[in-house]
């Protein structure tokens, strides 16, 4: 099932609607998200970094399960986290700091692997190649850097080369507000906005600016288009423009150069974008507390949500499970479905474990299929294993006394065999050596 | 017979004579019969101005001695030298005269020109090389296939190995000429030149004599060795957009073949030729010692020895340099196994060597003219010093006394004595500022410290228009932030001393960008980037960024200054070119608390005439944004908005002339829109409430200031847009709001169009709502406001009888006709409105005090 997820800066909940019948599914309750701020893990939970008073040194990053409205999970790191993202499967939860330093958590045990410092400023947006090897991050002083994720776990490395990341680009003057990238991996183009009211497009294969397109507004959000032939941009003045990548515009229309068109609905400012799995279905989010989800083809809007008074500043579009919405439906089979509800996954820790990090370096995971006991399938590191086996050793102390015992006794019989061998040898030695002398003696004789 | 022969002829005349015999000699030829006809034909030549005799030359282009191309072509391989030059000088003539014929022919012309590159005659090859300069390789520039190139190379190469030297060396000249039209021609043929070049430069000592002549092959060494790729220091960061081109980004890119050369092979014949040119220097150097001058021609050929050791230098850095950096990016053009011999083995031996001569005659205190060529030289070692430097490891004496050269030519200790030195100076100096960086974070501290010294001092007394600046600019960049290549800071910013020059720097920059003011708008830019850069990076509460926050108290002075009567002077910013205020705008944020004192300088700026909308509408984007983050007071803030609405000139002028004055028509248009641009910011700050009571209390402090109708308006708006019903607004402020709104409304009603009217502007209807939407709001949301206005106007007509009764009469009665004519038209307009007449029905009883006093009123006089 296709969902649209959208959260609000103000305390509003985690809105969740069926993004074909438009039904409204749970909400989960008391979030407050930062923009950027909410990702689905593995679609199996979901998480947001919270909004904090800039007094608290530590920041929030709180799980819901899709079944529960409450808040499961409630993890601090060591400082607020802004923007957050997870891969595809669930395994890894990264999220960028205030202090410009960007953190990369393990899910399932919690452990926080790396934290390292990528920017000057704040970190405001982050997302992943779609092979998952290249992480883009940008940050409040408009700069925006490609990390390798190889290259971030490679200490010997770093060191070795010249500078930690693959790519710095600093040709925006303000803040970066949204970005987003192609197909092809390390291939792709990204698409940057920012501040400055332009928006950037590069190559993650040349590492060049290609195109740069001014716009009448401050573009908050961007979106592609699945084909890569325009992106969206959604901007502070209410619009929704369109400008092209791949066509050749040669006249400069009434908004600007490469600009085609608009959407427009005279709303507030468009905050966020999100292009559901179809690319036809474009949902936006706005200053006014909407969520409207446009036809990118006709250019109509095919349904409007309501999530608070607020703005709405985070938007996805995310396959959900289904057993969960069987089991909303379905009260009878609570019990059942408690047994069914997934754990979540302990708390992020907060500070590199710099003691064990040595010790066990490698993650295990067991690939899952995405079906509907997703949640069952095992799902261990390494890591959890050792603590598994550690645990087990200090339960059964007793059980190993006795098998000391059994040992001792095993050694001392053992022992008793080898001294009744060496007997024996002896013996025979003797018998032997008697027997050849008494040979030769009969024989001399 | 043959013998008997003479005998016989001996005897002869002893025998009788019969007959007279006629002695023939054999041999010899009978004399003409007298009666023989003279065939012999004699000729004289006639010498005509124009040989049009035997072809009709009419439409030919011909030179001016009526010679055809053809002719010419053929006489330049006469076997008189001056036929040879004449052809040449006619063919000049000719395709002067003629250009397409030199298109037309250029194959055939070429290839008979080429034939004179090794001329015996010194006059002809001469003339030949003026005819190539001026004349042949301008007009063909553009389409010069590279097989006419390699048809002349084969003549200049033959020529490069004639024995006379003087046309061997003519062959460089020639060869100079090609590359220097067609740079990508010295890649085509560099081994084979180079090689050339050392074969002359090896025997130098037998042309030392004759110095002009080894100077011009060395000219041509310096220009092809130039055309090396090198590590490029450029001054200016380019800064400017890329191309944009391309207008698909995914469209299928055509493959541009570059171009590929095998650098493996030059390296060979550079390494070579290194120790050649530095023999040859050294040749030179007895020259130097003794107290005579130096002469001008051996002093040029110094300095392009001293310029080919430069670029060469430069040439195996930017491999070794390239060697580190390929990420297979680029092409990697050199062999893995040609790289160990590149220089780091070979070259540095003598360099060193080579490098032990400076400083050139700091002892012989000769006269004025000649220190300056030392001082030229001086500075030329300098720089293959500090190119060098990376990779060879030097002696400390030698160190020393380099960086104290350095030192003393920073500080202004050496200085040029000619006229044109200053410029000299300022030239050779931009060629090494850039090393300062580098060389402050590798030498050890007692010189980085006297270096530094240096560096600012002279840094601090560089005038601003100076092109020096750039230099300095870029780096101080380097020394300031972190390096984009590298990504670590050069200098360590914890080092008390090392600090407090950065901290001069920082000062100075703002200083430096009031001082130029708009005179160089490209250097301002460099600075305000800087300035960005240095908001973006410097690391957070950091000293750096603590001196950023401090230089808004002088950068207020670069947008406008108050002045103490009250006028306002506009800084440069004004006067910048809209990239460079979009750059100091974008500084703006990066502030980490906007000072108020800044702020109100902007807002002169911002309410001045000439700023342009878009510039303005970029400040209070920032400006908002900066909110957004924490770097700006919510009170600033909305004051600062405030103050734009009340006190934006609005120009006057009638709505329905705008054929005539569209301009003005588009300044209101800028007004509104940039009060919807406010009201936008305001209501996505957060808390309706709070800034609703903020905006209140800073908008009633400015309506006693009787602000026109225009920014009242504006003010209302921002007021209606925060407002919710029922009003928020307190009992003081509604009197004070009902004073202004009664006059203002009584304003507004001249936009009301007449009832009778039928051909009603549309433009002034939407103009009249534009002003009376507001208060209708106001309205709706409080009876007693509404009340109190009503009352207002009624009073209005009321009490003019008695102060105004000194006025004129007519005057008075005009003023008050227009005055009644004016509520009226305000209540009939208001009672169109079907929410307004709900609240009208409820304050009957001033309605009809206001008719009352108009009965009165009319009735009266």
């Amino acid at each position: 099932m296709e969902v649209v997820i959208a959260s609000s800066p103000v305390d509003a909940g985690i809105g969740c609607w069926d993004l074909h019948s438009g039904a409204e599914q749970l909400r989960y309750r008391s979030c407050t998200s930062t923009p950027h701020g909410l990702a689905c893990v593995g679609q199996r939970f979901l998480a947001s970094s919270q909004l904090r008073d800039s007094s608290s040194s530590s920041g929030s990053i709180l799980y819901w399960s899709w079944s529960k409205p409450q808040v499961e999970v409630k993890s601090f790191p060591a400082e607020p986290i802004h923007p957050l993202v997870s891969n595809s499967d669930g395994m890894y939860i990264i999220g960028g700091g205030s202090s410009g330093a960007i953190y990369f958590w393990e899910v399932a045990s919690g452990r926080l692997l790396k934290r390292w410092h990528a920017h000057y400023r704040a970190v405001t947006c982050l997302f992943l190649s779609d092979d998952e090897s290249l992480l883009v991050s940008g940050a409040e002083d408009g700069c925006i850097r490609v990390w390798s994720l190889f290259m971030v776990f490679d200490d010997i490395g770093m060191e070795m080369a010249k500078n930690p990341y693959e790519y710095s680009f600093s040709e925006h003057t303000l803040r970066v507000t949204d970005m987003v990238s192609g197909y092809g991996g390390c291939n792709a183009i990204i698409v940057s906005a920012s501040e400055d009211r332009t928006c950037k497009v590069w190559s993650l294969s040349r590492g060049k600016l290609l195109r740069s397109i001014d716009f009448p507004s401050i573009i908050e959000a961007v979106a592609l288009d699945p084909g890569e032939h325009v992106f969206y941009a959604g901007a502070r003045d209410g619009k929704i423009y369109i400008a092209s990548i791949n066509a050749e515009t040669t006249s400069s229309n009434s908004y600007g150069k490469h600009i085609i068109g608009t959407l427009s609905d005279n709303s507030k400012g468009v905050t966020c974008l999100a292009f559901s799995k179809d690319g036809i279905l474009l949902v936006s989010g706005s200053e006014d507390g909407t969520i409207r989800v446009w036809d990118a083809k006709t250019h109509n809007i095919v349904r409007i949500y309501r999530l608070a008074k607020g703005p709405v500043n985070n938007v996805l579009v995310v396959r959900r499970p289904l057993y969960s919405n069987r089991q909303t439906s379905e009260n009878s089979h609570s019990s059942f479905s408690r047994r069914h509800a997934p754990l979540l996954p302990p708390p992020l820790g907060k500070y590199v474990n710099s003691t064990d990090e040595n010790v066990d370096s490698g993650a295990v995971s067991v690939p899952q299929t995405p079906s509907s006991d997703i949640m069952d399938a095992p799902y261990l590191s390494y890591h959890v294993l050792t603590k598994q086996i550690s645990e087990l050793q200090q339960q059964s102390s007793a059980a190993t006394g006795m098998e000391v015992d059994r040992l001792n006794l095993d050694c001392k019989r053992s022992v008793e065999i080898v001294q009744k061998w060496k007997e024996m040898f002896a013996y025979l030695h003797k018998f032997c050596v008697d027997e050849l002398l008494g040979n030769d003696q009969t024989q001399t004789q | 017979m043959a013998r008997s022969k003479p005998s016989s002829s001996k005897k002869q005349p002893k025998r009788g004579v019969d007959f007279k015999k006629i002695k023939r000699k054999i041999g010899r030829k009978l004399p003409p019969p007298k009666n023989a006809t003279n065939t012999e034909i004699k000729s004289k030549a006639i010498i005509l101005p124009e040989q049009s005799v035997a072809s009709e030359r009419a439409g030919l282009a011909v030179s001016k001695k009526g010679l055809t191309l053809k002719e010419l072509l053929q006489q330049t391989s006469h076997h008189n030298a001056k036929v040879r030059r004449d052809a040449l000088t006619g063919i000049r003539d000719l395709v002067l005269k003629y250009p397409a014929e030199l298109t037309l022919h250029k194959l055939a012309i070429i290839e008979k020109l080429r034939e004179r590159i090794s001329d015996e005659d010194k006059v002809v090859r001469e003339t030949l090389y003026q005819l190539l300069k001026l004349v042949i390789f301008p007009a063909l520039k553009k389409d010069v296939p590279g097989s006419l190139i390699s048809l002349m190379m084969a003549y200049i190469f033959n020529g490069m190995t004639h024995l006379a030297t003087d046309i061997r060396l003519m062959a460089f000249k020639f060869f100079d000429l090609v590359v220097q039209h067609y740079p990508s021609s010295f890649f085509m043929y560099a081994e084979k030149v180079l090689q050339n070049y050392e074969d002359i430069l090896r025997k130098n000592h037998i042309y030392l004599q004759d110095r002009s002549k080894l100077k011009n092959a060395l000219v041509g060494l310096v220009r092809c060795l130039s055309l090396l790729p090198c590590n490029r220091r450029t001054v200016d960061p380019s800064y400017g957009k890329n191309t944009e081109t391309q207008g698909s980004l995914h469209a299928y890119e055509l493959e541009v073949p570059k171009e590929h050369t095998d650098f493996s092979s030059i390296i060979k014949r550079l390494e070579d030729i290194l120790p050649i040119l530095v023999n040859c220097f050294q040749d030179f150097i007895p020259l130097v010692h003794p107290m005579s001058s130096l002469d001008a021609q051996s002093f040029d050929c110094m300095l392009y020895l001293l310029r080919s050791i430069d670029l060469s230098v430069k040439f195996f850095l930017y491999g070794i340099d390239k060697h580190q950096t390929d990420f297979g990016v680029t092409k990697p053009t050199y062999n893995e196994k040609d790289m160990p011999v590149w220089g780091e083995i070979a070259t540095p031996v003598f360099l060193r060597k080579f490098l032990e001569v400076f400083p050139l005659n700091q002892l012989h205190n000769t006269s004025g003219k000649d220190e300056d060529k030392f001082f030229i030289l001086n500075i030329e070692i300098t720089e293959i010093f500090l190119h060098s430097n990376e990779w060879i490891f030097t002696s400390a004496i030698l160190m020393e006394r380099f960086l104290e050269f350095i030192e003393n030519l920073l500080s202004g200790k050496i200085r040029f004595n000619s006229r044109s030195g200053k410029a000299l100076q300022e030239k050779h100096l931009t060629s090494l500022l850039p090393f300062i960086p580098r060389l402050v974070s590798l030498v050890a501290n007692t010189w980085k410290s006297r270096l530094l010294q240096a560096f600012t001092m002279a840094f601090k007394d560089c005038k601003p228009e100076s092109t020096l600046n750039l230099a300095f600019l870029s780096a101080i960049e380097e020394m300031l932030l972190p390096s984009k290549r590298q990504g670590i800071l050069l200098l360590d910013a914890s080092e008390p001393e090392i600090l407090d020059h950065q901290i001069t720097w920082i000062r100075e920059l703002p200083v430096l960008l009031v001082r130029l003011g708009d005179t160089l708008s490209s250097l301002s830019k460099v600075i305000l980037h800087l300035l960005l850069r240095l908001g973006q990076y410097a690391p957070m509460n950091s000293s750096l960024a603590w001196e950023y926050d401090i230089m808004q108290h002088t950068l207020g002075e670069f947008y406008s200054m108050c002045l103490d009567d009250g006028s306002i002077l506009y800084g440069p910013f004004m006067k910048l070119p809209k990239d460079c205020q979009e750059l100091s705008v974008c500084c703006l944020y990066y502030f980490s608390s906007l000072d108020s004192l800044l702020l109100r300088s902007l807002v002169y700026c911002c309410l001045c005439d000439n700023l342009e909308p878009s510039v303005l509408f970029r400040i209070i984007d920032v400006l908002h944004s900066a909110y957004k983050i924490g770097h700006l007071q919510l009170v600033d803030l909305i004051s600062f908005f405030v103050t734009l609405v009340a006190r934006w000139k609005v120009l006057p002028g009638r709505l329905y002339t705008h054929v005539e004055n569209a301009k003005k028509i588009s300044n209101r248009e800028t007004f509104k829109a940039i009060t919807g641009a406010v009201c936008s910011c305001l209501r996505q700050m957060g808390d309706d409430a709070l800034i609703f009571q903020i905006v209140q209390r800073v908008i009633l402090d400015e309506i006693p200031l009787n602000p026109p109708i225009d920014n009242l308006c504006g003010m209302l708006r921002l007021l209606v847009i925060l407002d919710s019903r029922p009003t928020k607004l307190s009992e003081q402020s509604i009197i004070i709001l009902s004073n202004s709104i009664s006059e203002y409304l009584i304003d507004a009603a001249s936009y009301i169009p007449e009832n009778g009217d039928e051909v009603t502007d549309s433009n002034q209807i939407s103009i009249c709502q534009y002003y009376l939407v507001p208060c209708f709001f106001l309205f709706d949301r409080s009876d007693k406001l509404l009340n109190l206005v009503l009352d207002l106007m009624g009073s209005s007509i009321g009490e003019d009888n008695s102060s105004l009764a000194c006025n004129h009469d007519t005057q008075h009665t005009l003023d008050l006709s227009s005055r009644i004519v004016a509520v009226v038209s305000i209540l009939l307009y208001m009672h169109q409105d079907i929410k307004i007449r709900r609240r009208l029905s409820s304050c009957k009883g001033e309605i009809t005090r206001i008719l009352q006093k108009m009965r009165l009123q009319v009735y009266t006089p």
